[in-house]
């Protein structure tokens, strides 16, 4: 296979298209914008995907439709822009011009007070307005998941997203408006080239297809493979680790292909936690919670499922409910593929089944059984944007006569992989689906964990909370009420 | 101009424009970006070079040698300034921790070092490469156990204080409560970090900053510099918050200074937030002992309140007593604070400081006694209502009406349904109804400004104050508009620079009404110069419609102005009516909560506060302080916390992923409603703050809450789920 390669990155910057050859594979976004090109009003306040501060939007083809969608700047790679659209709060209203109706709704319900973290809200809130121009106030709170403000106590801004139609009409909106246009700039820019910047620790690629991510990845298997940077973009900001040569993969559009069966669903390793929802929320509604809980919109429009997995973080938010499903991983090493049970894919901490030169293509998840049981349990301190202390998930199979045929239970928080509870398993496998059995199964659970202590919460919390949730799942597939607070309880 | 008198009828009285609902006139720049905060200065024809700054890995030392070659070499790099090649500095008198400059390390991520490169990215690799030599020596980082040690503090700080015989009292008391509450260290976790530019142009060097204090970091800075405080010029208009964290000079802006004199160029350094928590100030944990004896009718008859914190040798304790001292009603009082010296980073003021952790803790106590009277707790607070100053009872308040607070809000927040602890249930949900009194005292500062009128009529107020996100801008507008009888259209307002004259600065919750009091004075300059310009008695002369007018004669602002324009310029100084009357502003807060019986898992379901605090200059603005601090209360009550690495001495969670501030799906329905009234000995505004007012009490009110819910009593924050777990009711 031959490859034409290309030495330069091209993307449009608000109304402008932008060439970048001399570009660095850890140069973020969000210093570009602020740096180079002079553009300061999207702000700075955490440089770790946190605050929301730096959200800009960035549009992309998928299958000839242009979706905007907000991400973080702060950890978004310039590299990973090529063929993308990215608008910024600088290009919303002209000097002297009228503001934006996003702009106007925020100043006519007071929602600035500092007005540092105001630009990221503004976009926050022009995204939403562009897919949902009348949305609910629970719409508008997933899609502000990911901005923190200090001072306003976010009313204000919540009165602000649904003045915002109010105050505009969406059909005038530049974005709307020039649609075709930019579409037509975007489809110009597809040359189906590989792209290579850069040499030493600035070297990045972007490989032309699935195919020649494959031969890149055998030729140089110490690259680093990055998805969504929603992690990598902190080793960079944070922990200034040295991560070239870096292989973007969230431009191809194979890696994004969705195929539902009826065994289940496959997803390509590069769709994000936003793409996979409707699906998600569809065949698996006990997932739904979860999936909004993931970081903030921001993070969930850039991140992946199969980064999640291919990260192998212990408290990763995905793993513990896809193993419970008993989801695999398609690995792919140059030509060849083979497939592995997700729980088999973590060996021990920062240790995965995965050979050089070997990568995640796709994740399968199979349905359920009419007759499973199924429940996934997030516990945080915070209730959006937070990390998990522990993560359950549980799947049971019971019988008409109201034996557990199978139960696979899984957590994350709790070893240094998410792992199965094989112990508490065993205790239910075979008895009645009871409270008796599911103590005995909670007791069961000190043998197959020994769970760490950390300031996010300790040994003893973790291990408690762990057995609760599997009581929690007892009572909730027992009884009619839920056993938990949510959004809709709480307010 | 001197306030020493109370204020009779003057031109704010008009309310044409204070106290009306005017939306921030900043709220565009905000809105579009183009609003400018301190890393965003730029001069098109200058090239800025990039400062990096790097942090002690040690709490507690010495610095033996600092290897820069690697980092020297590296690409793009200008210079590498540290603090060896400074030398020894002069620390500036408003903080406890040095800077930057030696070889002492006192505490973690101290800055030690700045990299300065043609680029950010090359300035941060570079910082990567600077290897630095220690020789540790053993700290103190764990308040608990340095109890024993804890001293008095300088007596200056007037750490205790008693009237009658509170051990005799207490000891004989029919109804006592003697408990220990907790509050952690917090940090202010503004959403702006600090950062800072700095230009030389020969001796003179000019500062682009976020600071809420441009004079005091003028003069700390000057100090630290060695040189004459004329030389220094700051510029702060825009600030991306503050909450306390900006009063006092902070590194960024040293480093910038010399980086830049170093290299020749303007250089611009802002703090990356992981450094944040360790190299600046923090609200310090406090350890308190509350006692409360009372009799059976509900009187308070003692009331003791000690409090330990620690901070860095030659710091101050964290003065969560202070509220004690006034807020209550009782014959026998003491209070007492001790400070321990530890060697975490410097502890200092976050919103509120003293009463936001005292009330977090006071009035769970009042809680805890009116339920050991079988009282309401409202009915309690009330019973104990003082009009003096308790200590010193021919001190009389000048305006107290946290009763009228507590019966209003009570009406308003349906208290009458509240039930008793822990029996009102929704389905798994145990719902519980909280109150706690909000009091902060009302501080004044001198406060400067400049009035200039032009000939187009156009009114320019300058004034170093500063907008934190509080509303300075606005009710400075309003203010001038007032004084001078002018729509707020034709009034511009110039804030944050150090050439302006000298203001009260944000802090304290004294700014709005400090600041707007200078306006005031240099306003009555201002008309005294148009009238006695127009020869009209100045007594009588009516500002009004764009024009001044005397009997029956008017002339157009405009045309009084002339060419050259008119300027006014004064700084309200301040009598002694704080010391002659106790100034607080008051509040009542009512919260509601619903705690998973299974899990301990909180959620706040609705909030109202009722604030007496004077004249409300602009209630938009003052709404949204008091509804940002309430919020800031609920991060206070449920999460915020640094966790203290006690064998390395620095804060672990030094991230907004970790340091957990409210979001918005934390936040429920929210309401204020502010009494109706003024204070004439607080100033000619006849207003007083409430920017911190907001925040003190709603943590304990959560508290308060959380137990009327579940009848568990927690009384150490953040009140996370893993301190209610164990005590709640069994779910089977």
């Amino acid at each position: 296979m031959t490859v034409q390669i290309r030495s330069s990155i091209r993307f449009l910057l608000n109304h402008r298209l932008v060439e970048l050859s001399a570009v660095s594979a850890v140069q973020t976004l969000l210093d570009f914008l602020r740096l180079d090109r002079n553009l300061r009003g999207t702000k700075e306040g955490c440089a770790e995907g946190d605050c929301g501060a730096c959200t800009v939007l960035v549009g992309r083809l998928l299958e000839g439709r242009l979706k905007y969608e907000s991400v973080n700047a702060c950890i978004r790679f310039v590299g990973s822009l090529d063929g993308c659209h990215v608008v910024t709060v600088d290009s919303l209203a002209q000097p002297g011009g009228p503001l934006h109706p996003v702009q106007q709704a925020m100043v006519e319900t007071h929602a600035s007070q500092c007005g540092f973290c105001t630009p990221g809200f503004v976009m926050s809130l022009y995204g939403l307005w562009m897919e949902n121009p009348k949305p609910s106030v629970a719409e508008i709170e997933k899609a502000l998941q990911g901005n923190l403000c200090r001072c306003t106590g976010y009313a204000a801004i919540i009165r602000a997203a649904e003045a915002v139609s109010v105050i505009g009409d969406l059909d005038r909106d530049p974005l709307i408006a020039e649609r075709a246009t930019i579409i037509q700039k975007l489809e110009s820019l597809k040359d189906g080239k590989r792209v290579e910047i850069g040499e030493g620790s600035e070297r990045f690629l972007l490989p032309a297809s699935v195919d020649d991510l494959a031969e890149i990845y055998v030729a140089e298997p110490k690259a680093r493979i990055v998805a969504g940077s929603t992690d990598v973009g902190l080793w960079v900001t944070k922990f200034m680790r040295d991560i070239a040569p870096v292989v973007h993969l969230s431009h191809l559009d194979e890696l994004r292909r969705i195929v539902v069966d009826e065994t289940g669903i496959t997803f390509g390793a590069g769709v994000s936690y936003t793409e996979s929802f409707p699906l998600i929320s569809k065949h698996f509604p006990q997932l739904t919670e979860l999936w909004n809980r993931i970081g903030g919109q921001q993070v969930r429009n850039m991140g992946t499922i199969g980064g999640n997995i291919a990260n192998g973080s212990p408290i990763g938010d995905t793993p513990p409910a896809l193993i419970a499903l008993g989801a695999s991983v398609v690995l792919r090493l140059g030509k060849k593929r083979r497939t592995v049970l997700l729980e088999d894919f973590f060996i021990e901490y920062g240790k995965q089944d995965r050979q050089p030169g070997e990568f995640v293509e796709a994740v399968k998840i199979p349905f359920l059984p009419e007759n499973a049981l199924y429940a996934v349990y997030k516990i945080t301190k915070r209730l959006d944007e937070d990390i998990s202390a522990v993560c359950g998930a549980f799947r049971l199979t019971v019988d008409g006569a109201g034996t557990v045929t199978d139960a696979v239970i899984a957590y994350g928080g709790m070893a240094g992989t998410p792992k199965r509870a094989s112990h508490a398993e065993s205790a239910l496998t075979g008895t009645a689906w009871t409270e008796a059995s599911t103590e005995a199964a909670m007791e069961a659970l000190a043998q197959d964990y020994t769970p760490l202590t950390d300031w996010r919460a300790s040994a003893d919390y973790r291990l408690l909370v762990a057995k609760n949730l599997l009581r929690r799942f007892y009572l909730e597939t027992k009884g009619d009420e839920p056993v938990r607070l949510d959004r809709k309880q709480a307010v | 101009m001197q306030f020493d008198t109370p204020a009779t009828t003057n031109p704010i009285d008009q309310l044409k424009v204070v106290g009306k609902p005017i939306h921030r006139i900043d709220g565009e720049l905000k809105t579009t970006g183009r609003a400018m905060y301190a890393y965003e200065w730029r001069d098109p024809n200058t090239r800025y070079a990039y400062g990096y700054p790097v942090g002690s890995a040690i709490a507690k030392g010495q610095i033996t040698a600092i290897d820069s070659a690697a980092a020297k070499k590296a690409p793009g790099v200008l210079a590498v300034v540290t603090t060896l090649d400074v030398g020894n500095l002069q620390k500036g008198k408003l903080n406890t921790a040095k800077l930057f400059g030696g070889s002492e390390i006192q505490h973690y991520h101290q800055a030690v070092a700045v990299v300065v490169a043609e680029t950010f990215e090359q300035a941060r690799a570079a910082a990567a490469m600077i290897k630095v030599d220690y020789a540790p020596q053993k700290g103190a980082f764990d308040l608990r156990a340095e109890l024993a040690t804890a001293q008095s503090p300088d007596p200056s700080t007037e750490p205790d204080s008693s009237s009658g015989d509170f051990q005799a009292a207490f000891s004989t008391a029919e109804v006592t409560l003697d408990a220990e509450y907790t509050t952690p260290d917090q940090s202010h976790a503004m959403m702006e970090p600090h950062a800072s530019i700095a230009a030389w142009n020969g001796e003179e060097v000019t500062i682009w900053t976020s600071s809420q204090m441009i004079d005091w970091w003028r003069t700390d800075l000057a100090t630290t510099l060695g040189v004459d405080k004329e030389k220094v010029h700051l510029m702060s208009p825009f600030i991306g918050g503050g909450f306390g964290g900006k009063l006092f000079l902070r590194a960024d802006a040293v480093l910038a200074a010399f980086a830049a004199k170093t290299v020749g160029r303007p250089v611009k350094v802002a703090l990356p937030r992981t450094m944040i928590s360790n190299n600046t100030t923090h609200r310090p944990a406090t350890i308190q002992r509350i006692r409360i004896g009372a009799d059976r009718d509900g009187r308070i008859t003692a009331i003791g309140h000690e409090s330990w914190s620690g901070d860095l040798a030659g710091g101050g304790p964290e003065t969560a007593v202070m509220q004690t001292r006034l807020l209550y009603a009782g014959e026998n009082r003491m209070t007492a604070m001790k400070l321990a010296t530890l060697d975490l980073p410097e502890g200092n003021a976050m919103r509120a400081p003293g009463e936001a952790p005292g009330l977090m803790a006071l009035e769970i106590a009042v809680d805890e006694i009116a339920e050991k009277l079988g009282m309401d707790p409202i009915e309690f607070r009330i019973k104990n209502d003082t009009q003096v100053d308790p200590e010193n009872p021919e001190r009389p308040f000048s305006h107290r009406d946290l009763v009228g607070c507590l019966k209003l809000g009570a009406e308003k927040f349906g208290w009458d349904k509240r039930a008793s602890a822990g029996s009102r249930r929704e389905g798994k949900l145990m719902i519980g109804m909280g109150v706690a009194a909000a009091f902060r005292n009302n501080l004044v500062m001198p406060s400067g400004a400049r009035v200039k009128l032009d000939k187009e009529g156009i009114v320019t107020v300058e004034t170093d104050m500063t907008d934190i996100g509080t509303g300075s801008y606005t009710i400075v507008a309003q203010t001038t508009a007032e004084m001078m009888g002018v729509g707020i259209d034709k009034v511009a307002v110039q804030l944050g620079d150090s050439r302006f004259p000298v203001s009260a600065g944000s802090g304290g919750q004294f700014g709005a009404n400090s600041a707007t009091s200078g306006v005031y004075a240099a306003c009555v300059k201002l008309r005294e110069a148009v009238a006695s310009k127009l020869g009209f008695n100045s007594k009588d002369v009516i500002f009004e419609n764009e024009e001044v007018r005397s009997g029956n004669r008017a002339v157009g602002l405009a045309v009084a102005a002339g060419p050259d324009g008119l300027v006014g310029e004064d700084t309200m100084e301040w009598g002694d009516l704080t010391k002659t009357h106790q100034q607080s502003t008051f509040g009542g807060h009512f919260v509601e909560v619903g705690v998973d019986i299974a899990t301990g898992e909180t959620r706040i379901r609705r909030m109202l506060a009722v604030c007496a605090a004077g004249r409300i200059l602009n209630p938009i603005t003052a709404r949204s302080q008091v509804i940002g601090a309430m919020t800031m209360g609920v991060g206070g009550a449920l999460s915020e916390e640094l966790a203290v690495d006690t064998r390395h001495g620095f804060f672990v969670n030094h991230d907004l992923a970790g340091y957990e501030v409210p979001v918005h799906a934390d936040i429920p329905h929210q309401e204020v409603i502010f009494m109706d009234e003024t204070d004439p000995y607080s100033s000619p505004m006849k207003a007083k703050g409430v920017g911190e007012l907001g925040l003190c009490g709603v943590s304990a009110a959560i508290a308060n809450a959380i137990y009327n819910a579940t009848g568990v009593r927690v009384r150490h924050y953040p009140i996370t789920l893993d301190k209610l777990i164990g005590e709640l009711p069994d779910v089977a």
